[in-house]
């Protein structure tokens, strides 16, 4: 009987340091509700403020520098990536179709460096400056190609953010399975700064 | 009336097994707690997305759930990590681990829903963070030290043994006093 009132007083005690948690820090929100998969519904509040938006993938493409393959496999490009992920060779094609690249790592990482044109939206983001992650939803249709990457390997971070965008209704969402460190390796596009990506 | 000491096969069992486990188990979800506290957004989002409940109906209760579930983990992992109210603890995460296997169950049962675990936050342990049978299993393992602890506690190094009461709630071997 003890035991039972114990195990009550924890979660009463959980109740009450959450609630006065959502007080103080302000309460979550739930993003648009029952999104189905490829339904193109107008996203978020059109009175919210925006915080940095990215730049628009123009529509035509920039006249961007398109990679030029031989055909044969490239230890690099085509180097083995977890399934279902994509190759460096992959990602540079979705580039040059001017699919739009999200940064998944830290902000002082994408500062540093990062692909041309990518945004900025670490999973944090959703927590720490909402107002700024739906900036760079708002940047982006919901049916729009998405290639996400991180350092690579075993870095969890693109699906974490890729987790939560399908959730607000995205629907072409792709790992990139190399990491930031390839694409610089193999010579293509980067920016600097917290620009968004603008070159 | 004096106490009688414990033997040395309690002592042993208390420093090979209770502790390790009191510790090892309740510092995992302390752990797994303090990533969530700090990123509620994202675990409304994956409480969310795991579609139990309607979230259109019923959303106050996936918010209410984001903000009290990682404060009972982190509430019971101490205690747990403490000896303090050792079997209310080991009770209480039991509970959440049966939960969240049934919850992991119907999101992998259910193809529509692609979710993201967020046991540990935006870190992963052992299993990779979207929903599969390995964190199935993995919260399986965890049932295990947690049924020992509700079954015999934290042992003889648990401030349990210290705040003992005497309502005979705690573990006989420990709390009864022989003449």
């Amino acid at each position: 009987m003890k035991t039972l009132q114990r195990v009550l007083a924890i979660v009463g005690g959980a109740f009450l340091i959450g609630t006065v948690q959502a007080v103080v820090f302000g309460p979550v929100t739930l993003g648009p509700a029952n999104l189905t998969a490829g339904t193109d519904k107008p996203k978020g509040n059109p009175d919210r403020p925006s915080a940095d938006p990215i730049p628009e993938n123009p529509d035509p493409p920039i006249d961007r520098p398109v990679a030029t393959y031989t055909g044969k496999a490239d230890p690099l490009l085509d180097a083995p990536v977890p399934e279902g992920s994509l190759t460096l060779r992959e990602a540079k094609e979705l580039w040059d179709a001017a699919a739009y690249f999200i940064d998944a790592r830290h902000e002082h990482e994408f500062e540093a460096g990062h692909i041309q044109y990518a945004a900025f939206l670490e999973s944090k983001l959703f927590d720490t400056d909402i107002a700024r992650a739906n900036a760079v939803m708002d940047s982006i249709p919901l049916d729009g190609t998405i290639v996400l990457y991180c350092v690579g390997g075993e870095c969890d971070a693109s699906k974490n953010t890729a987790a939560l965008l399908e959730q607000y209704g995205y629907t072409d969402l792709r790992i990139m399975g190399a990491g930031y460190e390839h694409w610089v390796a193999a010579g293509f596009e980067t920016a600097t700064g917290s620009d968004g990506g603008t070159p | 009336m004096s106490g009688t000491k414990p033997g040395a096969k309690l002592w042993a069992e208390s420093i090979l097994l209770q502790l390790p486990l009191r510790v090892g188990l309740g510092g995992v979800f302390a752990f797994a707690a303090y990533n969530k506290i700090g990123s509620t957004q994202s675990f409304a989002n994956a409480i969310k997305g795991f579609r139990i409940v309607d979230a259109d109906k019923y959303g106050h209760l996936i918010v209410t759930a984001a903000y009290t579930m990682p404060w009972i983990e982190m509430i019971a992992g101490v205690l747990l990590v403490l000896g303090l109210w050792s079997r209310a603890s080991a009770v209480a995460i039991q509970i959440m681990l049966v939960a969240f296997i049934v919850a992991l169950i119907h999101v992998i049962l259910d193809e529509s829903i692609s979710a993201d675990c967020s046991c540990f936050g935006d870190m992963n342990l052992v299993c990779e963070s979207s929903v599969g049978w390995c964190q199935v299993i993995r919260n399986s393992i965890l049932l295990v030290p947690c049924s020992y602890l509700v079954w015999h506690q934290g042992g003889l190094l648990a401030l349990d043994r210290v705040f003992r009461d005497k309502s005979g709630d705690n573990d006989p071997r420990w709390t009864v006093d022989r003449e």
